[in-house]
């Protein structure tokens, strides 16, 4: 048993979340930590989402999440430019095709201007039509909110945690929290092999935060999951619109989403679908049908053999519960903003945080540290605070002679590994050196295998370099955690 | 850096090209490959069946590539092995790079031999999980062939063209358990002496009109379910390895900058112009190529 830790406060969970929470903590004078019960950060909810930078339209006015989108909205490029994250402000359409679409159109442009939105426009259909040729015709309106920006939320989140380290925070990974008791004004987290002192716990942790409470304290809001599945489409498909769509549908039910991302692909979803556990991310049948007969209508020009990959995420909803039997049944009433428990002093749980919990993960987290360092009495800032992450270097994005000077000091920055991505060694060094001990831990720091080929070209070289700066063997090596290793059959000396 | 003639790849096309070019009278050819030997998918093909009209015999697919080879590395050809090119500008000139270094290239002509790369499981948009165990067939065969790694215990194998058959009886061999062969067509998709060297020799049951409707498994593949295309029946199928098989799309992502239709200065062959199934046609392509633009070259050369 390792011997008791002392900190001022500590977080629960490595999402986005978490990290953001923790590099907030990390702008006072705290001592503190972050606990993670996976092999690495970013594996939640936060891996499979929109990757939108919302701008509030889409939430009741008065409410905090209205607030904070708003406003993480309109700094989001501060905020990339900080950390070292791509983001484009590309702009939305929330297309309709008849009346029931219309009328969101006009609620949302009206909720959004009272929310604070700059520059909302309600389009005819010939305007729109014009501006994004691909959709279908017979566009009845739309609303145009130009803020509306796109992020790599992989990059964000470890940029996130990199920052709270680089600024004093510890960060524990495989340290799942299994208790969680007061103990005069502090709390004692036991988390893997670690036991943790803190005045301050802010618990973060996604799926699973109502379970977390519940080892203290009954949660009155519980997450009760749904499925949603994407499509990805490839480069060439990616101009194939120019704004984040967001169809408003006729009949009952969810519309299509199209979101030409940072590195030039096109996302197609997400779908929704009752049920699924926290830890299932198997794709349903339902969902592709959903994705393809909707893309079959709105962009019946969209080339779908341009589909490199369909994947999995799970919605972390979050609903009043009550009780019945072994079970739990939800409440009708919903919940319109972000449910923030604070059922003990010192203790915050964030529970059930979706859609705009990216955009609004660093305003949450500024929020949040904010609070814990005032109940803390400690909210002076810290001097030595550094908001801003130095991003690993990325050779394709640089000019002919900045590219010739980075290989020139490191070679392995010369060697393409990734041929879809064009992604080098270097960056794959760089990628296990900040903390990717898995070849999904790779993908999301760096892109090797999100292209066209998926990988069948450079997995084996990700393996050969984890398992040789890890030191482990090769069967070692595991594409997602335990329990997923890439070679099976019998192990040879190598 | 100038050339006359610049060769992507150096699999079976481009090294005849690059050979045929230089014979041709092109001045300077450039070779250029990304892999640190010569070949391309040669060097992982170990099996016998490459070769019979070039040299008149049954060579394995890596004894083809080293009598190409010693020719290459004879001949005064610029060799650029662990060399990516990046990007080819319509102004003729080639972005290089390696861990010697980020060149430009300039050149006259260009022979684009750069392969092909493998449909994955991903285009399919199958419904289930995406877990660990999952190759396509000319990856497992580079995995287990040059890198000495084994994959799994038990196999299905999606797509009965060459390749998969080929891998089907190289698993087999060396002990692991291939359960099917799955084959959406009615028939066998490969060479008849893939067809008897794996289904028959091997004993492994080919299923036609079947799919892999869904893969199960949270971290390593667990198994499949498999659809009879005709009955709409399906069963389950445990395996801890699925190999797929589902073609191959030629590597021409390069070109996409220089607008169609293509420069009259670019020329393709071998996968990268269309997708070949022996070895043979690929060479005398390749070398065809190298001899169209060496005369290009040389033309423009006097030209300019
Ligand atoms: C389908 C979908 C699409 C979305 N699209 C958008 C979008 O476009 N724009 C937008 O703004 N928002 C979007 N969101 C919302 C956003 O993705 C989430 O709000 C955000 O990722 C939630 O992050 P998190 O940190 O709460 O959760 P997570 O990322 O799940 O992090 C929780 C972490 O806690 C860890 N953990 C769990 N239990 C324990 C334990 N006992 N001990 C220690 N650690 C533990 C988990 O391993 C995990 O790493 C979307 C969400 C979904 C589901
Ligand atoms: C598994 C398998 C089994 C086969 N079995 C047989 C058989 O039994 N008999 C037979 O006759 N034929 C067989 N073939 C077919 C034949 O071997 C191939 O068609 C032939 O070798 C392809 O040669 P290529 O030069 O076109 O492509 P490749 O061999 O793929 O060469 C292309 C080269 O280009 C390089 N390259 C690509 N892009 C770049 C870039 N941007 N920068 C630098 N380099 C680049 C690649 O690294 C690669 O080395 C088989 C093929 C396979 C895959």
């Amino acid at each position: 048993m390792s011997s008791e830790e002392r900190f001022d406060a500590v977080v629960l969970g490595g999402g986005l979340l978490g990290c953001f929470a923790a590099r907030h903590l990390t702008s006072y004078k705290l001592r503190c930590a972050l606990v993670e019960a996976r092999e690495d950060v970013c594996t939640g909810i936060s891996r499979g989402n929109s990757a939108i930078v919302y701008t509030g339209c889409d939430n009741k006015s008065g409410t905090l999440k209205a607030r904070l989108c708003v406003q993480a909205n309109r700094t989001f490029e501060a905020l990339c430019a900080q950390l070292g994250v791509p983001f484009v402000r590309r702009g939305s359409l929330l297309v309709s095709y008849g009346p029931r679409g219309d009328q969101v159109v006009r609620r949302k442009y009206r909720q959004g201007r009272d929310n604070g939105v700059e520059n909302l426009e309600i389009l005819t259909g010939a305007q729109a039509e014009a501006m994004e040729p691909g959709l279908a015709p017979g566009i009845s309106c739309a609303l145009l909110a130009p803020g509306t920006g796109v992020t790599d939320p992989w990059a964000l989140c470890f940029a996130a945690c990199e920052n709270a380290q680089a600024n004093g925070c510890r960060v524990w990974r495989n340290a799942p929290v299994t208790a969680l008791a007061r103990e005069g004004a502090n709390w004692i987290v036991t988390a893997g092999p670690h036991t943790l002192r803190a005045g301050a716990v802010l618990n973060c942790c996604g799926l699973n935060a109502h379970r977390v409470q519940e080892l203290c304290t009954s949660p009155a809001v519980r997450v009760i999951p749904d499925r949603a599945d994407y499509l990805v489409l490839d480069q060439p498909a990616g101009p194939f619109v120019r704004h984040v769509i967001f169809q408003e549908p006729e009949q009952k039910g969810k519309g299509l989403t199209l979101v030409p991302t940072t590195d030039g692909k096109l996302l197609l979803g997400p779908s929704e679908q009752p049920g699924g556990e926290a830890s299932d991310r198997a794709v349903t049948a339902q969902g592709l049908d959903f994705l393809r007969s909707r893309a079959a209508r709105v962009v019946p020009g969209l080339d779908l053999s341009q589909v490199i990959r369909a994947f999995g995420a799970v919605r972390p909803n979050p609903f009043h519960v009550r009780r019945e039997g072994e079970g739990w049944v939800p409440e009708e009433r919903g919940i319109h903003s972000f449910a923030i428990e604070h059922p003990h002093p010192g203790l915050w749980s964030l529970i059930g945080i979706k859609t705009p919990g990216l955009t609004c993960a660093d305003a949450l987290g500024a929020m949040l540290a904010g609070e814990a360092a005032a109940y803390l009495g400690k909210d002076a800032p810290n001097p030595e605070f550094d908001p801003c992450r130095t991003p690993p270097p990325r050779p394709r994005d640089l000019d002919l002679p900045a590219r010739r000077a980075l290989v020139q000091a490191n070679p392995a920055y010369g060697r393409v590994v990734c041929r879809c991505e064009d992604v080098t060694e270097g960056e794959i060094l760089e990628a296990i050196r900040r903390g990717a001990v898995t070849l999904d831990g790779v993908k999301r720091r760096v892109g090797t295998g999100l292209g066209r080929c998926q990988g069948s070209w450079c997995a084996d070289r990700v393996l050969e370099l984890l398992s040789r700066e890890l030191g482990l063997s090769p069967w070692e090596v595991t594409q997602d955690g335990p329990g997923s290793p890439l070679l099976g059959g019998e192990r040879r000396d190598l | 850096m100038t050339c006359d003639v610049l060769v992507i790849g150096a699999g079976a096309a481009g090294m005849a090209a690059a050979l045929s070019a230089l014979e041709a009278g092109a001045g300077t050819v450039f070779l250029i490959d990304r892999d640190t030997r010569l070949g391309g998918v040669l060097p992982q093909c170990l099996h016998s069946g490459f070769g019979e009209v070039i040299f008149r015999q049954e060579l394995t697919g890596a004894q083809y590539a080293a009598r190409w080879a010693a020719r290459v590395e004879a001949a005064p050809i610029c060799l650029r092995l662990d060399t990516t090119v990046l990007a080819v500008s319509p102004e003729r000139r080639a972005l290089l790079s390696g861990p010697a270094g980020v060149e430009e290239v300039s050149f006259r002509a260009l022979v684009l031999a750069a392969g092909c790369r493998e449909v994955p499981i991903g285009a399919l948009a199958l419904p289930g999980t995406r877990p660990a165990g999952v190759f396509t067939a000319g990856q497992a065969q580079r995995m287990v062939n040059l890198e000495g790694l084994t994959l799994g215990r038990d196999a299905v194998i999606l797509g009965s063209g060459d390749v998969g058959l080929v891998m089907a009886r190289q698993l087999t061999l060396a002990g692991c358990q291939v359960s099917a062969v799955v084959e959406q067509r009615e028939r066998c998709g490969g060479l008849p002496r893939n067809y008897r060297r794996s289904i028959v020799e091997c004993g492994i049951p080919l299923l036609t009109r079947t799919t892999v409707s869904r893969v199960h498994g949270a971290g390593r593949v667990r198994g499949v379910t498999l659809r009879q295309l005709d009955t709409g029946e399906e069963r389950f199928q445990p395996c801890d390895t699925l190999i797929t098989a589902l073609g191959m799309v030629p590597e021409r992502e390069l070109l996409r900058p220089l607008g169609n239709p293509l420069p009259s200065w670019v020329f393709l062959c071998g996968n990268c112009h269309h997708i070949h199934r022996t070895v043979d046609t690929v060479s005398l392509q390749g070398a065809q190529a190298g001899r169209e633009a060496a005369a290009l070259a040389l033309e423009s050369g006097a030209a300019g």
